[in-house]
């Protein structure tokens, strides 16, 4: 045991679960000897509980949009919308990213507000595990012909699409195909790292009116979704990857279609 | 395919970090929409300085750091400027300072009785308590955070811990909650 006197810095790191281990012991040795000095840390420790007890809701207040366009750093001369645009992706990527530390309040109080279908993340989910699954034929168009693809797609949506390259988070494209949807058809690009993982980004026009953004993180069948509307679009990111990885390829999704949305816009 | 040109600030972090950034302005500023004005300073101050931050560490400890700054040069120029206007020294900003909430947010009268007395503490003090009982950073990363040797730390958490027991025990008996007889 560590013998040298209790100090305050002792209690107070006591309190705040910072002690070294080989000091517990003659912290709680003092206790015994000294109950005015447990009864100090009883109440380090309520008032710690206290304070994050109330201050924790305040985690879960939506985030203002300026704050949005402030995390999403400067942007050079970009016109009004695209700057829109990555605020919007800043706001899923923002509740993803609170989900991960603070739970899910935000995702239904959203989910709510833009009245979204919620069968599309299921659906999402359903269409990337049968192709997914589908070693030899997971997509009908396949990378080396993308600008193909992209044309193909793009005619058939009706909007311009793209795939993004996820080759930096350790994806490369396996091609993509058309999918049917609830009132639209649905483009699909799919995915495969080095350890044979797919996984799948789905674009289409969002049928009801989809002025507001809003976001989803769910795990269907043992599918993670994210899953999101923009300009009367939806997206939806899935694979059967855990929360952080689907998080931080969905980070080089938003990068990536900001950037063309700012460049098409320029 | 175009990417944004200079090395950007690990984004899903950035934003996990915006609601305690809020939380801790506000604790600092005691008001929701300068606590969010420190917020976007803060962010601004960030992605202008991103190049400062080392890859890999831990970026909110960063963003603390930033955010202690820029309280630090508002509040010295906010008296600089009360100064010019009146020299009678009454009404400091710390005196107005109160904890923004919710009505519902409280069913215990006992904690909103523990907000004012942390409201009262000096703000330095403030700062430690909060960023050690709330959100929970090691006494290095408070020492880092707000330049001090990790020895200031220690002493303002003590004192700020004696203060609101001795606020506690100060309190008017009928304020205060039940208390045991022995």
């Amino acid at each position: 045991m560590n013998l040298l006197p209790v100090t305050d810095a002792d209690l107070n790191a006591y309190a705040d679960g910072q002690l070294a281990s080989s000091r517990v012991a003659a912290v709680e040795e003092a206790f015994a000897r000294d109950p005015a000095l447990a009864a100090r840390v009883a109440d380090a420790k309520r008032h710690n509980a206290e304070l994050r007890d109330a201050l924790d809701s305040w985690l879960a207040d939506p985030i203002p949009e300026r704050l949005l366009a402030a995390a999403a750093g400067p942007v050079k001369s970009a016109p009004g919308s695209a700057r829109r645009w990555i605020a919007a992706a800043f706001a899923v990527a923002a509740a993803l990213a609170l989900g991960l530390g603070t739970g899910w309040y935000t995702r239904d109080l959203e989910l709510e507000r833009a009245g979204t279908p919620t069968t599309f993340t299921r659906q999402a989910a359903l269409t990337h595990a049968l192709y997914a699954a589908d070693v030899n034929r997971p997509v009908e168009v396949w990378a080396p012909e993308e600008k193909r693809l992209v044309t193909w797609l793009s005619k058939r949506l009706g909007f311009p699409v793209a795939a993004p390259d996820l080759n930096s988070a350790g994806f490369a494209l396996v091609g993509g195909r058309l999918v049917a949807g609830h009132q639209n058809p649905t483009a699909l690009f799919m995915y495969e790292n080095g350890d044979k993982q797919r996984l799948s980004l789905q674009v289409r026009k969002q049928p009801v009116d989809g002025g507001e953004v809003a976001f989803r993180y769910a795990v269907e069948n043992g599918v993670g979704v994210f899953y999101w509307i923009e300009d009367n679009c939806s997206y939806a990111l899935s694979g059967n990857l855990d929360r952080p990885q689907l998080l931080s390829i969905g980070r080089v999704v938003y990068g990536q279609l900001a950037a063309l949305e700012a460049a098409s816009k320029n | 395919m175009a990417v944004l040109a200079d090395p950007p600030l690990p984004q899903p972090d950035l934003l996990a970090a915006i609601p305690r950034l809020r939380r801790y302005a506000r604790v600092l500023t005691g008001d929701i929409n300068r606590a969010d004005d420190l917020v976007q300073e803060t962010l601004a101050r960030a992605w202008e300085k991103r190049r400062l931050w080392a890859a890999g560490s831990d970026l909110r400890a960063w963003l603390f750091t930033i955010m202690h700054n820029v309280f630090v040069n508002q509040r010295a120029l906010a008296r600089r400027e009360k100064l010019q206007v009146s020299l009678d020294g009454g009404g400091d900003a710390e005196d107005a300072w109160q904890i923004p909430v919710r009505a519902a947010q409280y069913t215990r009268v006992e904690l909103s009785e523990l907000m004012q007395h942390v409201g009262r503490l000096p703000a330095d003090q403030r700062e430690v308590l909060l960023l050690a009982a709330v959100e929970e950073l090691r006494y290095e990363e408070i020492a880092i955070a707000l330049g001090i040797p990790i020895g200031t730390v220690m002493s303002r958490l003590s004192r700020a811990r004696e203060k609101l027991r001795n606020a506690f025990a100060d309190a008017p008996a009928g304020a205060a909650p039940l208390k045991v007889v022995k």
